[in-house]
């Protein structure tokens, strides 16, 4: 389906309804979108970014039907596959085409798709194209999520296509956000999954979008933004060192020692003003774990000894924490062992690249006794305690 | 003094220098060429921060 953004633009992606699974790890309960952005000039006719290659046909069907039987110019925002993967069957259909992009993404490309050298246009940071009446604008936002990621302007628009940045896994027909309870969520998804790590630099690009002043986002999933506001903010947001007062629990149990626990780890919590999420990490979704990572305070991760060290599931979950580099500041290791073990270690090792306040781990011997939830309101006491140095709770 | 890269957390060490890229042992932060990037991940040089000791 074709979707008009302005005059001579068009949204010609394809959505894919049916992909419950990115990157075999991260669940898209909405579907996604892969969106192409065709853009009519008076004398040149580009196309910016392409589609997962085994979507292409939507892709061309929308080309067909604007009656397009040339493309003088392909821009490449980023070169992952899911938008560049279908730049080789393009350049096949749509000869003398050249694909326009920054020299990082050109070297990715060649060696993702084993794109010639003689395909590319190399621009630089600021660089126009002028495409007659419709000018592209190139602004370099990298590591959004690869080091090569880069924004299409199109000047006389305003419209910002942004790729990855800002995107949402969601298959719609609307070509503007309207639900955006919706898409706040799936929006903080993919930000959570996608950009969290790289937080950092997300601010210094969120500096750059702004001053090109947009009167559209357009990424390359989920629908475009009409009032760019509404996702800058909550980039914003979620990018700020502010927390809420919440801890979140993530923990396993395999005969319910630790189970004991982290109930009445949640009750006294509750009881202390803290607010609680509780995962169990056999049948929770990543995703909403990464989701609820994006602005908690405090994460327990809790776990039995078994292999003489923590459960397995306990170890993704606590990795995967690591490689995403939420804003945490409070980290707790809680559990119930049989005889002894390197669970802490082992957890410990794996929470490396988060600077975080470790709390005393709460390791108690077989399923817990009175003096133990003692020890466990003592550990709920303590997370009150940092969340009121914090300043998260009243 | 230390930087660490903010993408990959690779810390940069002038005791050691970058051999893989040429730089010698002894070679602080600041002297590193604009267009040395970060050896495991490919930042760039803006996107490290010094290591607080």
């Amino acid at each position: 389906m074709i979707r008009k953004m302005a005059e001579g633009v068009y949204n010609v992606g394809a959505i894919d309804w049916e992909r419950t699974l990115f990157d075999e790890i991260v669940s898209t309960p909405q579907g996604t979108s892969y969106n192409a952005y065709l853009i009519l000039g008076s004398e040149k006719i580009a196309l910016v970014d392409t589609v997962e290659p085994e979507k292409v046909d939507q892709l061309l069907a929308n080309l067909d039907e604007l009656g397009v039987d040339r493309i003088d110019y392909i821009v490449s925002n980023h070169a992952e596959q899911d938008h560049s993967g279908a730049i080789p069957i393009l350049l096949e259909k749509y000869p003398g085409a050249k694909v326009v992009t920054n020299a990082k993404c050109k070297a990715f490309e060649m060696d993702l798709l084993h794109l010639k050298d003689e395909d590319f246009i190399v621009i630089k940071e600021g660089d126009t194209l002028d495409l007659g009446g419709k000018t592209l604008k190139f602004v370099f936002t990298p590591w959004v999520h690869w080091p090569e990621t880069m924004t299409t302007f199109l000047v006389e628009d305003r419209i910002a296509f942004t790729c990855d940045f800002f995107g949402s896994h969601a298959a719609t027909t609307h070509t503007f956000a309207e639900q955006y309870d919706r898409i706040y969520h799936e929006a903080k998804r993919y930000y959570a999954e996608i950009m969290m790590p790289f937080r950092q630099t997300i601010g210094r690009n969120i500096k750059k979008i702004e001053e090109l002043e947009p009167r559209i986002i357009a990424p390359s999933h989920g629908p475009a933004y009409s009032d760019p506001k509404f996702i800058i903010d909550a980039y914003k947001e979620w990018i700020s060192e502010k927390t809420k007062n919440e801890a979140l629990v993530l923990y396993v149990s395999m005969h319910g020692s630790t189970k004991k626990m982290v109930d009445a780890l949640v009750d006294y919590l509750g009881e202390e003003g803290v607010e609680v999420k509780v995962r169990d990490l056999v049948h929770a979704d990543m995703g909403e774990i990464a989701i609820d990572l994006v602005d908690v305070t405090t994460l327990i991760i809790a776990t039995p000894t078994m292999l003489a060290g923590p459960h397995p599931s306990a170890v993704y979950a606590a990795y995967l924490a690591n490689a995403l580099r939420p804003k945490v500041k409070v980290v707790g290791i809680m559990g119930s062992y049989g005889w002894g073990g390197r669970t802490v270690d082992i957890l410990k090792a794996n929470l490396g690249s988060l600077r975080v306040e470790l709390l005393e781990p709460l390791l108690i011997k077989g399923l817990p006794k009175d003096e133990d939830y003692g020890k466990i309101r003592e550990f709920a006491k303590k997370i009150a305690e940092k969340h009121r140095e914090l300043g998260v709770m009243g | 003094m230390k930087y660490r890269c903010t993408i990959c957390g690779y810390i940069y060490d002038p005791a050691v220098g970058d051999p893989d890229s040429e730089i010698p042992a002894g070679t602080p932060f600041e002297d590193l060429p604009d267009t040395w990037v970060c050896p495991i991940c490919g930042a760039s040089k803006d996107l490290f921060e010094p290591v607080g000791e």
